[in-house]
């Protein structure tokens, strides 16, 4: 059944990308920078699979499988890192988080 | 035959760190290997054939085929020399800590052992990069060696010896690779000769680094001073003959165009070294400092003979080289026995310790007036031939040199009447004793060796070089006649 | 058998010194000192074998090389570890052994009770081989080893008495200003090897006549060979070190600084005299550095008040007649001259030994007077030694200095005014000899003579002592005899085969020398009398001068002017200047390097996770740009 060709599904994936670019650059909460850090990986995972069904290969599907693990650990690690600042009750801003200034 | 020298005394390290044993044992067993190392290099020399040309007692196993790297060790006659030295006075400084007694003694002496195995590597290495596996490796136990048994000031030390080797070492590295890949081999015996002097200038900057030769020798009077006297001897006495074996088998023997280039400013600030550190060590004012610059003085000498470019200069150099190393080993050692006594090494503090200490006051005095090259002395022998030779190059650097004999003649002495004669000095304690057996037995093993060359020095530098004819062995990069490039394949 | 009889007396004061000191505490102080003389006695036998040896053998086939393995080699260069047997080591070693063997002998008595005998008899021995090996050695490199060696013991026995600071200084003057003399030696072997490829004697002289056209090379080989005979033998400029090197015990003035090595200048230039003669500006330079030392040491020895260093600058002065001999060409009659001194300045050196060891340690003459009721033998004993010294016939020194004048008249105008020079110091030596005799012997016994003076056993000293210093006295009697010039010429022959002298004195110029010669003598002789003996006349008071000569002509201060303080300014000047920033600085310019760059970068870490971010992405596009506009 044809559906839309490929570049609609790269169209999508890249609105997906530089929204969460911009996320990742505008937001100050953290939790949000990671939520747009998700997004950013989703619009990659978009692009993965649409050029695995356009070469009709698996290739593509199955490293996107590994970015989603990949993405699901580093949630895990993010959001314990938030509550661990929550909990020292430092301000959830990461203007305000420069302690690794040089 | 030279895979067992090499691994012997790591195994002997492995030994001591892994199989459990009483403390007391582990010095005694250290000891051990370290003169199963000498008698396995005396069994070398029987077998050695010293008529013959070309790489002898050959290993070679192939390690990254690709880059035609392998495994690949053997010796030639001066190399033979140097091993040999590197053993006796590994031995006597293994022999010297133990009777001195040192803190954490399995990780001490198997260091020490480890270090034998490396500086044994680089002066067998006939692949470069085996070469620098070994040259660094010897860096690693000096590192812990100075920086975690040395003196008061020993981070400081261990710092800047490591951080100038290191700048050294790095450039060297970015030469090999570069070397190696050009050649399509990093083999010592297969690849050819090459005319860059940026290469060149790579390899001679690390080795004046490790010698070290004027005006790189800032890590030397510290990384002396600071370690133990065991340690500083084998500094002095060993590692720094790994930079002058490092001069003659890859600058000189790869680059001979460059050689020839860079000739006048390595011969100017060899010359420089030798007079500067004769005349800083007539005034420094303790007894390491004072053996400290003549091995200064020594490294500069013994560079003049190697870029003196002839029969006499690589003779005399390679004489000098074991000459120096028995003699600044046995000085240090017994710098080591005095400060043990009198808990100082200044010169002005000690005094008249010749008086009812016959024992100390012979060992002394004989290694002293080998040391300022008295005439008959091994080290007058090779002075002679390193002057001779360097003669040719301009008369010059014989006028300096034989000017920084009567130098040595002054420090030498102010040391000896220093430590020895005048009145008791204030740092010396009256019931000082005299040398004990345990350390006449490290030391007089050193003067034998030292006295036994002054009868024959010949026995080295008539046995450096295929057929004697050092000049003619270098330039054809020590093979045999006949033995063509064999390995030349382009990289894959 | 003439080479194993060299062996044996070049090696066996070596065994022996090797057995002492190895030997340590299980041998008698007494024991060492037997060992040590038996050793030098057993060296002198073997000499006299050789000496036999030789003597039957026809005159020009008395030269025997024996070589026990290569010494030292390189290239092409070979030198071989080997002894030399001609009629002038062998002469040598005579004098060496013979001469050794006596002094070492009375040592026993001298150092009898001293706690360090042991070292000071291994020191002797040592001594004594290292002149064997200088004057056996068959090569210019082991002459060189030698040459060194015997620097070597002389500095060890000067500084014999180590708690004596004066002494460790002479000591190590001694030595250091034989090291310069060394340096120049070895800067001219530099030259033979680069010229002629070899050091062995026969091949250098041979070759080295190929050179004669290169004035340069053979001029600098001659005076690099003559600065360390200048050196080794205290002449002008190198004379320094001979007066401080009284210090060590008397025994070893009279072997090392007066009999033995201190001539061993005079062996330099006869034996590489093929050398010397290829560049007559040296010889000649030779001789009158010869003469000005016998007359600059001749005038200092005027004023000196210690006894040891008046005979010290007599040697000096004497040797200075040697030297004149040899540059002169004339080596048969300095090698003659060489002999007869060892017996005569032993005797004077052991005689006065006597008197120092009698009155307990003390050299000054002021402090003497009146010895000769007191020690009546050592009295004879030492006016022997004089009359032998100022060459009054029939004793010793008459026989050999003159002829050395006589010499000097056959060498043109140049050879007039060395003449006068030797004749002036003749004058001088009459003087001072017997200003000292006098100022000892004369008069009547001092206070301080009466008051420390003691008899040992009721003799004048050991019978070690006394019998050597009598045997002394035979030989500087008659050692003369054995050749008059002109008349009978044993030791001129004898030298032939090896020296063919340059110059040939006629019976007229010999006889005149020596008619001036011993009256000048004769009358220095009596000017002395008459001022210190019958004190009838007084000391010229020319304070100017006193004191030039009692500084002993402001070398030592020009030394130290010139080279002692320029090195020791340099050096401190480079121990701040230089090694200071160098070694501190290097360490401290490298922290600060690092952490200066280090503060740089640090900028660049803002800590602002969103700048992070935007740099990252900034980056990407940047490299999605150039990817895709490359390809």
């Amino acid at each position: 059944m044809p559906g839309p060709t490929v570049t609609w599904y790269l169209a999508v994936s890249v609105v997906l990308f530089a929204t969460g670019v911009l996320g990742v650059l505008l937001r100050r909460s953290p939790l949000i920078v990671l939520l747009s850090l998700e997004i950013m990986l989703n619009g990659a995972n978009l692009a993965l699979i649409a050029f695995s069904r356009y070469q009709g290969r698996g290739d593509g599907q199955i490293f996107a499988l590994s970015v989603m693990a990949v993405a699901a650990s580093e949630v895990v690690v993010g959001l314990g890192l938030i509550v661990a600042l929550a909990r020292r009750k430092v301000a959830l801003d990461v203007d305000k988080l420069t302690t690794l200034r040089g | 035959m030279t895979t067992a020298l090499i691994f012997l005394p790591v195994s002997g390290a492995l030994l001591v760190w892994l199989v459990p044993m009483p403390r007391a044992w582990v010095g005694s067993t250290a000891l051990l290997v370290s003169l199963a190392e000498v008698a396995l290099w005396i069994a070398a020399v029987a077998g050695f054939g010293f008529g013959s040309s070309g790489l002898q007692l050959e290993d070679r196993a192939s390690w990254f085929s690709d880059l035609h790297v392998s495994y690949h060790v053997g010796l030639y006659g001066f190399s033979l020399w140097l091993v040999g030295l590197t053993a006796v006075v590994l031995a006597a400084s293994v022999g010297y800590a133990c009777s001195a007694g040192r803190d954490r003694p399995r990780a001490y002496y198997g260091l020490m052992l480890l270090l034998t195995g490396a500086i044994v590597g680089v002066f067998a290495a006939q692949d470069l990069l085996l070469f620098y596996a070994f040259f660094e490796a010897m860096l690693i136990p000096l590192y812990v060696l100075v920086g975690v048994w040395g003196g008061a000031g020993r981070i400081d030390a261990t710092l800047k010896f490591v951080l100038y080797t290191m700048a050294g070492s790095l450039l060297m590295l970015a030469s090999i690779i570069v070397f190696g890949l050009s050649q399509g081999t990093f083999d010592l015996v297969d690849s050819g000769t090459s005319g860059s002097a940026w290469l060149f200038l790579g390899f001679a900057f690390a080795f004046a680094i490790k010698a070290p030769l004027f005006p790189f020798h800032g890590w030397l009077p510290d990384a002396y001073r600071e370690s133990s006297p065991e340690v500083a001897a084998v500094l002095s006495g060993v590692v720094s003959k790994a930079a002058a074996f490092g001069f003659l088998r890859i600058a000189i023997a790869k680059f001979p165009g460059p050689t020839d280039d860079f000739r006048l400013p390595i011969l100017v600030l060899a010359a420089i070294g030798l007079v500067y550190g004769s005349l800083l060590a007539f005034r420094a004012p303790d007894m390491r400092g004072v053996i400290a610059y003549s091995s200064l003085a020594q490294m500069g000498l013994i560079t003049l003979g190697l870029f003196a470019a002839n029969d006499l200069g690589f003779d005399g150099a390679v004489l000098q080289m074991v000459n120096h190393g028995l003699i600044s080993g046995a000085l240090f050692l017994l710098a080591g026995s005095v400060e043990r006594r009198t808990a100082t090494g200044e010169l002005s503090r000690l005094g008249g310790l010749a008086r009812g200490r016959p024992a100390l006051a012979t060992v002394l005095l004989t290694v002293g007036v080998i040391a300022l090259a008295v005439p008959l002395s091994s080290a007058f022998a090779g002075e002679f031939l390193i002057l001779a030779g360097v003669f040719r190059q301009g008369w010059i650097w014989a006028v300096l040199g034989a000017g920084s004999i009567v130098l040595a003649a002054m420090y030498v002495l102010r040391l000896i009447s220093a430590v020895l004669h005048r009145g008791v000095g204030r740092a010396v304690p009256e019931q000082t004793l005299d040398l004990r057996p345990a350390e006449l037995g490290i030391l007089v093993p050193l003067v034998a060796c030292l006295l036994a060359l002054s009868a024959w020095p010949a026995a080295v530098s008539e046995h450096s070089f295929a057929g004697d004819r050092p000049a003619r062995d270098v330039a054809s990069g020590f093979r045999a006649p006949g033995e063509e490039l064999t390995a030349k394949g382009a990289l894959p | 058998m003439i080479t194993t009889s060299a062996w044996v007396c070049l090696l066996s004061p070596l065994v022996a010194c090797l057995a002492i000191a190895l030997a340590g505490n299980r041998i008698s102080r007494r024991g060492s000192g037997y060992l040590a003389t038996g050793a030098v006695a057993l060296s002198f036998a073997a000499a006299v074998v050789a000496f036999v040896g030789l003597l039957g053998e026809q005159p020009d086939e008395r030269s025997h090389l024996s070589t026990a393995w290569t010494w030292l080699g390189g290239g092409s260069y070979h030198s071989g570890l080997s002894v030399l047997v001609d009629p002038l080591s062998v002469f040598m070693m005579l004098v060496v052994s013979g001469v050794g063997s006596l002094i070492v002998a009375y040592s026993l008595g001298y150092m009898d009770g001293d706690d360090e005998e042991r070292r000071f008899f291994a020191y002797m021995a040592l001594f004594v081989f290292s002149m064997l090996l200088l004057v056996q050695g068959g090569n210019l490199l082991l002459l060189l080893a030698g040459w060194g060696m015997v620097g070597l013991s002389s500095y060890l026995l000067i500084g014999f008495n180590q708690r004596r600071p004066q002494a460790i200084a002479a000591a190590k003057k001694a030595f250091v200003m034989n090291a310069f003399g060394d340096a120049t030696m070895v800067l001219a072997l530099f030259l033979l090897v680069q010229h002629t490829g070899t050091l062995d004697f026969a091949a250098t002289f041979e070759r080295a006549q190929g050179l004669a056209s290169n004035h340069w090379v053979v001029n600098l080989v001659a005076l690099g060979l003559l600065g360390g005979a200048v050196a080794k033998s205290a002449q002008l400029p190198l004379q320094t070190w001979l007066p401080d090197a009284m210090e060590g015990p008397t025994p070893v003035s009279a072997l090392i600084h007066a009999a033995t090595m201190v001539t061993a200048g005079v062996y330099l230039i006869v034996r590489a005299h093929p050398l010397f003669e290829l560049a007559p500006t040296v010889e000649d330079l030779a001789a009158g550095l010869g003469a000005a030392t016998i007359l600059l040491a001749g005038l200092i020895a005027l004023v000196q008040t210690d006894v040891k260093r008046v005979i010290a600058y007599s040697t000096m002065s004497q040797i200075g007649y040697m030297f004149l001999g040899a540059g002169l060409g004339s080596y048969a009659n300095g090698m003659f001259h060489l002999l007869t001194h060892a017996f005569f300045k032993a005797l004077l050196f052991l005689a006065a030994g006597l008197v120092i060891h009698a009155l307990a340690g003390e050299q000054d003459m002021r402090r003497m007077g009146g010895l000769r009721r007191l020690m009546p033998r050592t009295w004879l004993a030492f006016l022997v030694g004089a009359l032998a010294l100022v060459g009054v016939p029939p004793f010793s020194g008459f026989f050999s200095k003159d002829s050395i004048l006589a010499a000097a008249l056959d060498h043109g105008t140049y050879g007039y005014v060395l003449w006068a020079a030797g004749l002036g110091g003749a004058l001088l030596t009459g003087l001072y000899t017997f200003r000292m005799l006098f100022l000892v012997f004369g008069g009547e016994p001092s206070p301080f003579v009466r008051e420390h003076h003691h008899a040992h056993e009721g003799k004048e000293g050991p019978l070690s002592m006394t019998a050597t210093v009598a045997v002394l006295a035979v030989l500087a009697t008659v050692g003369g005899w054995i050749q008059l010039a002109g008349v009978w010429t044993p030791v001129s022959d004898w030298l032939f085969p090896v020296a063919e002298p340059l110059v040939e004195a006629t019976g007229r110029q010999e006889a005149i020398s020596s008619v001036l010669a011993v009256g000048l003598g004769l009358l220095g002789a009596a000017i002395a009398w008459w001022i210190y003996a019958a004190r009838r006349g007084r000391v010229p008071r020319l304070r100017a001068v006193r004191t030039l000569l009692e500084r002993k002509f402001y070398f030592d201060e020009a030394y130290d002017l010139v080279f002692y303080w320029p090195a020791a300014a340099i050096s401190r000047a480079w121990g701040s200047l230089v090694e200071g920033p160098l070694v501190g600085g290097a360490g401290a310019g490298l922290g600060q390097a690092t952490r200066g760059a280090g503060r740089l970068t640090a900028r660049a870490q803002t800590g602002l996770l969103r700048s992070y971010a935007l740099a990252i992405a900034a980056s990407l596009a940047v490299l999605a740009v150039v990817f895709i506009s490359v390809r």
